[in-house]
């Protein structure tokens, strides 16, 4: 096809304004962030003034230290046991027919179109009832849930690709199942496992409704949590707001692009089975 | 036209299945060393935590729907049955048919529309650019997908804030406002068009990375073969490039409807959104206000059934699109 210079000139267009579109809200969070006049209403879009008291003050004064703490407790552990689990009920959906497996699939599909907010209501009485509120462990229950739907589903997809041959040469070598579970298939499944382990720490760092329902102890608190408090009815403490979002953002960020590869690429294999 | 490929739509935001498929039809061998109960053992756990957090409370939900459950409840235990009170208090609301559900249903029609052609057109042009520039683009369109929805939605309020933010700033030195005086988030339709920006800036590049994977299998020789009978652009994509690309479209479309019907943080984190302004309440902030601020669990519950039917019509939807086009 012939390009005209016009085109050309459409799509260097295109790629300015998506590029804009794109990364303008997260460089105003950084450049907010490194500002030492954040909160001066006469700030410019770069920041003169470059330095971190912003951070300083938002891990000390702010309490973002047990935050993060708190955080990277409630998400490790939330990996942890939802991968564990998801790999199991994938192996079982992919690798079995039995009864009910295709009801098991459609409800596993169905509950991921739930709204958290049909969710908090019963949940919250439960958890008062149980006493768990501001214990992390109840948070970490009920991300684990939440993301295990979208864990089996993927899991399934890498279960699936490995190939019954290699099982089969297990067995034929005399393995018992448990052994060509450990040493045949949760290799092979090991890439899938990092990848489903990415989503469930964003769900559970990123979560917002069940973080601010379920504490009310400053001492409990997870990062989604711990920002509120740089708004008061005095104003916004906004350098500590973008410093604390930057704080929050910069390790999912940084997940994202480690799966980017492997996410457009499952995307492509997924959509497009030519 | 027959020569078009089988195009298979993603069942859900993920990396997925590659091609191999199990064959149903063969017998296993090995089926002697795994016993009948074993998936059952396996799944059992996942299906613990998946009855017991997300279909009991959801059931839960239903039965609170039904009762006045309040702070006395909630403390003693005891259950009044209330019968249709809740739902015929809501439903006789006006607050539900003026406010509420339509800043929930054209909020998410608009939404997704934006979403979808935005990222459409996204995709378009990463297919157009070669080599370092789609990467570094593609790479940017990630960073927007990874901002957590907290300090997404802080961001687009900074910007817009009515004292702080660059946007009144600079309309302010242009003349066009009054910064001392205005305020966009107080009034529904600024408040909604701010929302608008942060969640369809958070959710074209789905749309776009999706597209741009069901783009690669639109066959060149019938781009180029339309093009030499004299097509342009656009009747290329109307004619050959939509076609075959339909069910991804249709999947992107309610997937991102389901997000944008549900969306919550975005809305209650602005400023005015958890309550103190009720103009600007969604089906899913007025629920939550309405259970866990005023603590009238069963009104509230009431209001997420209302939107949980919305959702699962739309599943159902969603379902039969996908099983129109993949075996499970």
């Amino acid at each position: 096809m012939t390009r005209s210079p016009s085109s050309r000139y459409w799509v260097a267009l295109g790629f300015v304004v998506v590029l804009t579109f794109s990364l303008g809200p997260v460089l105003i969070m950084l450049s907010t962030a490194f500002d030492a006049r954040a909160n001066d209403g006469s700030r410019s879009l770069l920041p003169t003034d470059l330095t971190l008291d912003n951070f300083a003050f938002v891990l000390d004064e702010g309490g973002f230290v047990t935050y993060l703490r708190n955080s990277l407790v409630v998400a490790l552990s939330t990996v942890v046991v939802s991968g564990a689990l998801a790999l199991l009920a994938s192996v079982a959906v992919s690798r079995f027919r039995f009864r009910f497996r295709t009801s098991i699939l459609v409800m596993v599909l169905v509950v991921q179109m739930v709204p958290l907010e049909a969710l908090v209501i019963p949940l919250f009485i439960q958890a008062k009832t149980l006493g768990m509120l501001n214990h992390l462990i109840g948070l970490v229950v009920v991300y684990v849930a939440f993301s295990l739907p979208f864990a089996i589903w993927t899991l399934r997809g890498f279960v699936s690709a490995v190939p019954r041959e290699l099982e089969e040469a297990a067995y034929v070598d005399g393995a018992s199942w448990l052994r060509m579970f450990w040493s045949v298939l949760f290799p092979l499944v090991a890439p899938g496992l990092v990848a489903t382990s990415v989503f469930s720490f964003i769900v559970a760092w990123n979560e917002f409704v069940f973080a601010i329902t379920f504490l009310n102890d400053q001492q409990s608190y997870t990062v989604a949590a711990g920002l509120r408090q740089f708004f008061t009815q005095y104003g916004t403490n906004w350098g500590a707001v973008m410093a604390g979002s930057t704080l929050i953002t910069l390790p999912v960020m940084i997940f994202f692009i480690i799966v980017q590869r492997r996410l457009s690429e499952g995307l492509v294999a997924g959509a497009v089975k030519g | 036209m027959t020569a078009a490929p089988q195009v298979q739509p993603v069942p859900s935001e993920d990396v997925q299945s590659p091609p191999h498929r199990p064959r149903p039809s063969r017998s296993r061998p090995g089926a002697g060393l795994t016993p009948g109960w074993l998936p059952w053992v396996l799944q059992a756990p996942a299906l613990l935590v998946l009855g017991g957090l997300l279909v009991y409370p959801l059931v839960r939900v239903g039965v609170l729907a039904f009762q006045d459950f309040g702070l006395r409840e909630l403390v003693t235990g005891e259950v009044s049955w209330v019968g249709l009170d809740n739902f015929k208090e809501v439903l006789s609301d006006p607050l539900l048919w003026k406010v509420a559900l339509p800043n929930t249903a054209v909020f998410a029609a608009v939404n997704v529309m934006l979403t979808v052609a935005i990222g459409t057109a996204v995709a378009l042009l990463l297919a157009r650019l070669g080599g370092w520039a789609r990467g570094f683009l593609t790479s940017a369109i990630m960073v927007a997908w990874a901002m957590p929805a907290v300090s997404g939605t802080y961001i687009w309020v900074f910007v817009f804030d009515s004292r702080d933010g660059f946007v009144m700033r600079l309309l302010g030195q242009l003349g066009l406002i009054d910064p001392e005086t205005t305020n966009w988030f107080t009034e529904r339709l600024p408040f909604y068009a701010i929302a608008t920006a942060n969640v369809v800036h958070h959710g074209f590049p789905f749309v776009a990375v999706t597209v741009l994977a069901g783009l690669m299998t639109v066959p060149k020789e019938m781009l180029e073969a339309a093009a030499i009978d004299g097509a342009g652009p656009w009747q290329r994509f109307r004619f050959i490039t939509f076609p075959v690309l339909k069910p991804v479209f249709a999947v992107v479309t309610i997937l991102s409807t389901i997000w944008d019907f549900k969306v919550f943080t975005q809305i209650y984190l602005m400023p005015g959104g958890s309550g103190t302004n009720r103009e600007v309440l969604n089906l899913g902030t007025w629920s939550y206000i309405t259970a866990i601020s005023q603590n009238r669990y069963g009104l509230g519950a009431a209001i997420a059934v209302l939107l949980t039917l919305l959702l699962l019509v739309i599943t159902m939807v969603y379902l039969r699109t996908l099983f129109r086009q993949e075996e499970l």
